[in-house]
């Protein structure tokens, strides 16, 4: 569902990432993580197509982003850390704007809003202002509205941000429902526990290129460690920090 | 409990106006309706006062330009000069001439901060809809943005226009049917020259602003040199009048489409037997041209918009390193008499200036224009009449004021606003909150003062105006700098807009608009006070005695200036101060 063909991406004289190669199936829940600096925003906004890779192709659903871009963005939904949501629109007025983004007919758009409204309790404030929303509400929005089309890949960047451990719980069981329910789930983030507990397969970048690719256990095989997900990531960024000199050496569909 | 009324157009008027327009226009005009709807309607519950105090106060400005101009062609139109018909036709070529250039420049900033700098066209660009839409949808918001000021300033003019000629109704409909067209093309222009710019020349943006200011500080002073060269006589006669004409035939040429519109507002007025026709063919000109224009640029944009935002993220390195300059280290000895604390924000508020070629270019730009054109009137000194001598100086005193007052309008009311949301962390140091205005009024003074004084000194120097008048300009503009500084600075603080992130939008919005009005209210006031009385006693040509009385009034005149300068500084920064001490986070 996504593929990312030798994927390489360059600001001015500096690689930010570096012949990232990654195939991701439906129904897969697979985490991006790596340090700050590593690739991964670059990678996403790449993958949503905000960015133009230097070179490599990326493709959603078998449409190319630089040639075929929409087709291959209405199959998507990305909520980015900073989510956008317009301060003079009530969250119903919003939701009912992605709707229409996405053509879904206004009978079944009135039940889809219906049905996220309910999934993420924005009830209480779904009419009003969203300028009036503290960052739950504006997240769960956000959610909401990436939801209502029902794309076949989700990308969160770092989704967990600010939210209370309800929200978080919440949000954990929704990740893995979509997952199991067929539609490609690319996480990005910085909390461990939510990877650990989540994903299918992990990828790790640093310095934009990957580092290792696989399952946890396979990681921990890498890594030479039974420790969690934060000892094998600790292990591998750093010794890749210490020999940032060694070889690209992943296709991306398994172990490195 | 609801804000708005989620109300739905019809659904057949839905239907027909996507099949007519494409589903993608008619959903962005659907966003821009509902998101005017909703900002005017929670504008009008919260505080009903302020989008009436805008309407009252657009109303004085109107009226109060609709009046001038309606004297203004009451004069031309009762001397039944030989030329009454050319000077009409000049003044409304420059008039739509200059507001084609104001478009251009201003939709081309706006649009580049919409486009390229905003969280909205990053989240729209990651879903499926067209670049061109996009563009399009922002394009129409910077048009309209750019366009309003012409709607208050120009439409009394041409108001008055039509009706000291006794124009047909039909000129007034023509009126808004050319501006509208009109726009399309400037703003084109500007939107093209924003895509050429992001798309191939990023990587020298700071050249290439230093070339563009170079070239255009070069034509526009080489203009002013030649319409200063045809008025280099002693006395404005006929001939010279001409020869003043024809020097601003650049504005005139058959092929600026500002000709097109002052030609078919002109045809439109006289309503000869001719005229509805030749109205009506500028009109289809304007029009077909704007319409072309449109359709060439949003064109462009469909594959240049994402290359160019793609260019602008990653042209340059990927982590640019910023230090100090050596501006910001002469800055410090020129601010030794500030607190040391008020010292660093100052410093902060320069660097963050100097980072915005943007911004400082605007300034650069307008300066250098005053600079030429004080050179240039060297030729009024000498043989030249001292009425003219005594009319361009007080001219100058009122370009330099009006200089102050839209450095301070469009710079230094924004600072506070674009604290943002971060204004916390300037909230939480440990200084009192009082200094962080005092820092931006000081920086305020300090980037305006000396260079306002130097012009003006050296304007009256070319002049060669008597010192008693150059001092009074001197005292003018010292009374200028320090109240438009309290005033942009109080009422920034007063009036702060902390979600906004675009300083333009900042300055040409409710507290904006307010700040500049007041400001130019000021400077009248301040001018009027102080040099004007002088001005006009010079204009009796020295054949009059001042007298004791004479030299009382205009003292008290002088005192009454430094009075209003001593309220604009202090009511403002107080009402600032107050407002921020009280501010929560």
């Amino acid at each position: 569902m996504i593929k990312l063909d030798h994927v390489t991406k360059s600001y001015g004289p500096k690689t930010a990432v570096k012949d990232l190669t990654l195939e991701i199936a439906a129904g897969e829940l697979f985490a991006f993580l790596g340090p700050n600096g590593a690739g991964k925003t670059t990678t996403i906004k790449m993958m949503v197509g905000l960015l133009l890779p230097t070179s490599g192709r990326v493709l959603i659903g078998g449409h190319d982003l630089r040639t075929d871009g929409e087709r291959a963005r209405r199959l998507l939904s990305y909520v980015p850390d900073q989510p956008f949501l317009y301060e003079k629109l009530t969250g119903r007025e919003f939701l009912q704007f992605i709707a229409d983004m996405y053509e879904i007919p206004d009978d079944e758009a009135r039940r889809r809003i219906d049905e996220v409204i309910d999934l993420f309790n924005l009830a209480d404030f779904v009419d009003d202002l969203t300028e009036r929303y503290s960052h739950g509400m504006r997240q769960r929005t956000v959610f909401a509205s990436a939801l209502v089309h029902q794309p076949k890949v989700l990308i969160v960047d770092e989704p967990t941000v600010g939210l209370d451990p309800r929200s978080v719980r919440i949000l954990k069981d929704l990740l893995r429902k979509q997952a199991d329910e067929g539609t490609t789930v690319f996480l990005s983030s910085h909390s461990l526990d939510v990877v650990e507990e989540l994903a299918d397969r992990i990828a790790i970048v640093d310095h934009g290129r990957l580092i290792s690719c696989g399952t946890l256990q396979q990681l921990r095989s890498h890594a030479a460690s039974d420790g969690s997900l934060e000892d094998v990531f600790l292990r591998l960024t750093e010794a890749d920090t210490a020999a940032s000199t060694t070889a690209p050496a992943t296709d991306g569909k398994g172990l490195v | 409990m609801a804000d708005q009324p989620h109300s739905e157009s019809p659904s057949w008027f839905l239907t027909l106006s996507k099949a007519l327009l494409g589903r993608q226009t008619v959903l962005f005009l659907r966003l821009q309706t509902r998101l005017v709807t909703n900002s005017f309607l929670t504008l009008y519950r919260q505080s009903p006062v302020r989008p009436l105090t805008v309407v009252c106060i657009m109303f004085v400005i109107f009226g109060f330009v609709f009046l001038v101009s309606v004297e203004g062609f009451s004069f031309i139109k009762l001397q039944q000069l030989a030329l009454t018909d050319q000077i009409v036709g000049t003044v409304l070529d420059l008039l739509f001439f200059g507001l084609g250039l104001m478009l251009v420049f201003s939709t081309a900033l706006l649009l580049y901060a919409s486009l390229f700098a905003s969280a909205e066209t990053s989240f729209l660009l990651s879903r499926p809809v067209a670049a061109d839409k996009v563009f399009a949808y922002k394009f129409h918001g910077a048009v309209a943005f750019s366009s309003w000021a012409f709607l208050l300033l120009g439409a009394p003019v041409l108001i008055a226009y039509g009706l000291i000629g006794e124009a047909p109704w039909h000129y007034y409909p023509c009126l808004a049917l050319f501006f509208a067209g009109f726009a399309l093309l400037p703003g084109s222009l500007g939107a093209l020259l924003c895509l050429v710019v992001v798309n191939f020349i990023p990587r020298q943006r700071k050249t290439l602003i230093i070339l563009a200011a170079t070239v255009a500080l070069l034509v526009l002073g080489f203009l002013v040199y030649q319409i200063g060269d045809a008025t280099q006589h002693n006395n404005f006669d006929r001939e010279t009048a001409g020869r003043f004409m024809n020097r601003l035939n650049f504005a005139r040429s058959p092929l600026a489409p500002s000709h097109w519109v002052a030609s078919g507002l002109r045809a439109a007025e006289r309503n000869g037997p001719d005229d509805l026709g030749l109205t009506a063919y500028y009109l289809a000109l304007v029009w077909s041209n704007g319409l072309f224009a449109y359709l060439v640029t949003t064109w462009a944009s469909s594959f240049l918009y994402r290359r160019g935002l793609n260019r602008i993220a990653t042209g340059g390195s990927l982590r640019r390193r910023y230090g100090g300059s050596r501006l910001d280290r002469l800055l410090a000895p020129v601010l030794v008499f500030v607190h040391p604390r008020t010292r660093l924000l100052l410093v902060k508020d320069f660097r963050t200036f100097r980072r915005d070629p943007a911004q400082w270019a605007q300034v650069l730009i307008f300066s250098g224009l005053l600079v030429l054109a004080f050179f240039n009137i060297g030729m009024f000194s000498g043989d030249t009449l001292w009425v003219y001598v005594n009319n361009i100086s007080a001219g100058n005193v009122l370009l330099i004021g009006l200089l102050i007052a839209v450095y301070n309008g469009r710079f230094i009311f924004p600072l506070m606003s674009l604290e943002g949301r971060k204004f916390w962390i300037l909230g939480l140091l440990p200084i009192d909150r009082a200094q962080l205005l005092w820092g931006k009024f000081v920086f305020s003074t300090t980037m305006t003062l000396g260079f306002a004084m130097a012009l003006t000194l050296f304007s009256d120097v070319m002049l060669r105006v008597p010192w008693l008048i150059t001092a009074l300009h001197g005292l003018t503009v010292l009374v200028l700098a320090f109240g438009l500084s309290g005033l942009s600075v109080g009422l920034g603080s007063l009036l702060a807009d902390f979600r906004e992130t675009n300083p333009s939008k900042i300055a040409s919005g409710f507290g904006g608009t307010l700040n500049s009005i007041i400001g130019l209210l000021f400077l009248l006031a301040t001018f009027s006070l102080i040099s004007g009385p002088w001005h006009v006693f010079m204009m009796l040509d020295n054949t009059v005695a001042i007298g004791v009385t004479g030299w009382v009034e205009m003292g008290l005149g002088v005192l009454a200036g430094l009075g209003v300068g001593a309220a604009a500084l202090v009511v403002p920064l107080r009402l600032g101060i107050q407002s921020i001490r009280r501010r929560e986070f």
